[in-house]
Parts: C-alpha cells; structure tokens; sequence
C-alpha cells in the first residue's frame, strides 16, 4: 500500500519535473518568473485535445507538434513583447507575465468555453503488475519517462551545443555575451521558446492523464514553483529532483492527513525551503 | 512657481474630497457600491505600495493579509457577537501581527524569492482557512446582517472605507517625512549600504510589512461586513493580489498618489469593459495590462508630473530604455 503511494508520487513527479523544467530554465537564464507558464501548459493540453477529438492523432504523436507550437509562440512572446520590458525592475516582467496569463486564460475561455475536456485513448486504464503490491498504469510510466528524456535533451542542448553555450553565457553576463558576438535578443526568444516547448510536452503528458479546461494553469504555474524552489535553480536536475520530491510528499501528506490538505501541504513546504534552504536541494551557494 | 504649484494641488485635492463626500448623496446604489470598491483597491494598492513600491520588496501575498482581515472579522462577529467597532481594530490587528510573524523569516528574502515565499504564504492560508472548523472551511461563513435601510448602509461602508483610505495616505504621507520612511527608501536602493549606514533594516521592513498588513487588514474587515458572506477563494484569491500590484504600477509606485489614481483608473477600464463585453472583458483587460506595462512601466504619476513631454515619443522612449 504504502510503496504503491510512493511509486504514485514518483511517476506523478515526473510530470511536476517537466512541468518545472521550463520555468528553471526561463528563470535562471533570464531572471524572469514567467507566472504564465500554467497558460502556456493549458495551451499545449488543448493542441493535443483538438488533434486528438477531431483528426484522431495519438497523443504520443501530438506531443512534437505541441511542443514545436508552443516554441514558436514562446519565440514570439520573447522575441516582440517580454524583450521590450527585459531591462526593467522585476515587477514589470512580473506583471506583464500576468498579463500574458490572464489573456491567453480569457482567449481560451472565450474560444473553447469553461467545459471539462478528457482525452480518452483506448490504451488509457492498460497496466501491469510487479508482483501483487504495485500497479503501474502504462501511461503514467510512459508520461514519467517521456518527462526524463526531454529533461535529457534539455541537459544536452544546454552543456553541448553552440546554442547551450550562447545561452549560458548571455545568463552569466549579458553584456559580455554580447561583446564576444552572441545575439543576446535571439539568444532570450530562444530559451523562452524552450522553456515554453517544454510546458507544451507537459500539457500534452497532463492531458493525458487528467481532464483539463481553460483555467486549469493558475496551480499549476504555483506547483511548477515550489518544484523549482524546493530543487534549486542552476541545474537540469533540479527540477527533477524538486518534481520527485513534491509528488512523493502530496501522495503521502494527501494520505495521511487527507486530500483537501494536498495544497496546504506544497505550500507549506515551499514556504519552508525557502526559508531554510533558500537555494533548493541542489542550488549552490553563493 | 513652487508655491502655485502647492496650491494648485491644494485646490485640486480640496475639490477632490468635496466631491468624495458629496458624491454618495447624488448617487444611485450602484454608482456607491462601485466607489466603495474602488476606495477598497485604493487601500490594498496603497498598503501594497508601502512594502512593494517605498521598502522595495515585491510582496505577492498582500491579499493574504485582506483575508485574515475578512476571517478575523467573520468569526468574532459571527461567533463571538462582537460588534464591527471592535471588530474593524481587531482585524487590523491581526493581520499586521500575522505579517510580523511572517516577516520575520519571509523579508530575509529578496526579489524573486520573497515574492513567491509571499505567494505561497497565501495559498498555504487559503488552503488551510478551507480545512479549518472554526471559519467553517470551503463552505464560507455568514456574518451577521446590518439593521439599517440598503441606501444607508451602502453610504456606510462608503465613508467607513474611505476612512481607512484617508488613513492609510496620511499615514504613508507622514511616515515618508520622518525617519521610517527614509529608511524604507534606503533599504530599496541599496539594503546592504543602508545598514551599514545604521538604518535597522530587520526592523523597519518588519515595521513596513505590519503598516502594509495592517491598512489591509482594515479593508479586508469591512469588506466581509458589506459581503454578508465570504469563502476562502474570494478573500484569498491571487487575483486581487496581481490586481492591487497592477494599480500600484499603473498609478505610479513609490508615490503616494500613484496607487489612488491606479485603483481609479483600472476600476473604471474593468467597468466599462464589463459593460461593453459581458464574455471577453478579461480577455480586453490582460491586453491593457499587457499594453500599459509596455508603454508606461512608469505609471500615470509620471506622465501628470509633467516633467517629460508626453507623446508618441514618451512612450516609445519607455522602450528604449528597457529593452535589450
């Protein structure tokens, strides 16, 4: 019973990590909280409803349009708004993500109206056993996995590539980024594309496994902070650990003290670690 | 030209606050009930702009402190009998001890982090107000009803809030003048040099918290009374945070003025929004928001003060100067 929670809360986690992993990346290399990343999750959910509900594609297929969509419209919100506003205070590109949430939330809303939706694959309730202790549905283990490898590739782009170095140097110090020949307003679209396409996967993976609406962003853009928090900033596996860590610890607490503490219990935690550990499990000291 | 500059602004503000008295006399219900919204924005935008726009430090949970203020009054009133006039101080009270509490770990934090460790401060709130017996969790809780005529009370809580709001300006006003205030401003330029120039930093940000938490509190008190019922979504709700930070902007922070005409301004664009686009007015409002941030980060103050022209230039100098 117990391990079955545990391993509930892990494959659960997975999808907080990725989840998660746009945010980190948008935050630590460009210092903005994007408080829209729920929005843009709820946007990739619904790309893989509508290809599903009227063309018949599977989700596993949808998720690389979801996400090469949702890096585009990343690209462009960086690109020709978030860039005119960079250089500000942070209340600026605070409430411009606001903004940016409460539009893409309304233009939803408006268009799709407030209906619950479900993407119903026939393969959705197929699982297997390991011994008679633990179920493990098949798309639960497949959503984990799917979050890992796009937090791998995330890891290769960043530390391998021309890209990844373009990016980690325009986080490490803008202007000399830009001295030494980065285009450091593409270098920004760029990442914030990533950071988006990444929470397009996680709205495909999201849609699923639950329902989803129009408003379905707002918690989830609080659970993929306290997923960045709790991880710390600065590294690929932050995330990761950070989404293990909260989707262990609300399997438990929601079985301990009941589901309706599941949110006191996130927040209480984010609370805490920053707090205490104000640079996550894994951020390194200053 | 100084001094017909103070005059000026003496006359205006003298016209301003005939008119506020006058106004609710001449008026239907539902012209006070928007006003009496509008002033309580005022408050929350203004108690928001003595820790986010004089300290510096961008809270995102002030509506936590409008909650405990509206619980605080719910569950003395409904369940102890106590009157409004010992209720009102009471919220007040606990809200800005329940910032003090906060304050103390929470304002070691600073800039993204405090603003989501406030974040989260509220929603671990909301949610715990939800689980709690004493506020009757998610099913909200009554307060007793008023014994007076609807046009009567309505005039009410109209002058009640504007009290709190008179409160909260003159107390912004005189605490600018006097040591606090510099301190607050030290501490958002630079915390480290004011404290190294004797400025007891812990201290003031706690104490600016507390003001913030306070005036909040007040507001938070007498909206529960108007509402007749409140539930833990509506008085905790992130939104009314976002929304008093975004009046604060637009109106101009670190100013005292700025957050009123923010409050103002935004009340009657959702208002009318509302009238017009009974579906999409959300959707109309994030693009003025979105709009107004670009073009004018640095609010209505600025353009007013008239120390640069404005104009297409104006707005796209905003740009200039920001982007990268």
């Amino acid at each position: 019973m117990l391990l079955q929670i545990i391993i509930n809360g892990i494959l659960k986690g997975g999808l907080y990590a990725l989840m998660a992993l746009g945010m980190s990346l948008i935050w630590g290399v460009m210092n903005i909280i994007n408080i829209a990343h729920g929005a843009f999750i709820m946007l990739g959910a619904y790309c893989t409803y509508w290809f599903f509900s009227l063309v018949g594609l599977d989700p596993f297929v949808s998720l690389f349009i979801s996400i090469i969509f949702m890096f585009i419209i990343g690209y462009g919100i960086q690109r020709y708004l978030i860039n005119f506003v960079i250089r500000a205070t942070i209340f600026i590109t605070l409430i411009l993500a606001f903004g940016i949430e409460i539009f893409i939330n309304n233009l939803a809303l408006v268009m799709w109206t407030a209906d619950v939706r479900k993407v119903q694959v026939p393969y959705g309730a197929s699982n297997f056993s390991i011994g008679s202790l633990v179920t493990i549905p098949y798309v639960r283990l497949s959503a984990f996995l799917i979050a890992l490898i796009i937090a791998g590739i995330f890891y290769f782009i960043l530390n391998k590539t021309r890209l990844g170095r373009s990016i980690r140097a325009t986080s490490q110090d803008l202007d000399a980024a830009r001295l030494v020949g980065v285009d450091v307003a593409k270098t920004y679209a760029v990442t914030f594309g990533l950071g988006v396409g990444a929470a397009g996967a996680a709205g495909t993976l999201w849609a699923i496994l639950f329902p989803i609406n129009p408003m379905m962003g707002g918690i989830l853009t609080l659970k993929s902070f306290v997923v960045v928090i709790i991880g710390g900033l600065g590294s690929m596996f932050g995330p990761i650990i950070g989404g293990l860590t909260l989707g262990v610890v609300e399997a438990l607490g929601s079985n301990w003290f009941g589901t309706t503490y599941e949110n006191f219990i996130g927040f209480t935690i984010l609370v805490l670690v920053l707090i205490f550990l104000p640079k996550g499990i894994l951020g390194k000291s200053e | 030209m100084a001094q017909k500059g103070t005059a000026t602004k003496g006359v205006i503000l003298g016209i301003l606050i005939i008119a506020g008295i006058a106004i609710p006399f001449f008026s239907g219900n539902f012209i006070i009930r928007f006003l009496t919204n509008t002033l309580m924005f005022a408050v929350l935008a203004s108690a928001w702009n003595i820790i986010g726009g004089y300290t510096g430090y961008a809270s995102f949970g002030n509506v936590v402190f409008l909650g405990i203020g509206a619980y605080v009054s719910a569950v003395l009133m409904e369940k102890e009998g106590v009157s409004l006039w010992l209720a009102l101080p009471a919220s007040g009270i606990g809200a800005s001890l329940f910032a003090v509490l906060i304050g103390m770990p929470v304002l070691r934090l600073k800039g993204h982090y405090f603003a989501i460790a406030t974040l989260g401060v509220a929603e671990a709130m909301k949610a715990l107000v939800n689980n709690l017996d004493i506020t009757e969790g998610n099913s909200g809780i009554y307060l007793p009803v008023m014994n007076l005529p609807v046009k009567e009370q309505y005039i009410f809580f109209y002058f009640m809030m504007m009290g709190v709001l008179a409160m909260t300006l003159v107390v912004t006003y005189i605490m600018l003048k006097k040591k606090l205030g510099y301190g607050l401003i030290a501490i958002r330029e630079d915390e480290e040099a004011a404290g190294s120039l004797g400025v007891n930093t812990t201290l003031f940000k706690i104490t600016s918290f507390a003001l913030s938490g306070f005036f909040s509190g007040l507001a938070g008190s007498l909206y529960a009374f108007q509402q007749g019922f409140i539930k833990p979504e509506s008085v905790f709700d992130v939104g009314i945070t976002v929304k008093m930070i975004v009046m604060a902007v637009l109106g101009g922070i670190g100013s005292v003025m700025g957050p009123l005409l923010g409050a103002m301004s935004i009340e009657v664009i959702s208002e009318i929004l509302t009238n017009y686009f009974l579906v999409a007015h959300t959707l109309f409002f994030g693009a003025i928001v979105i709009l107004a941030i670009v073009f004018t980060p640095k609010g209505i103050m600025d353009i007013i003060s008239g120390r640069k022209k404005f104009g297409l230039n104006y707005l796209l100098q905003n740009i200039r100067d920001h982007r990268i």
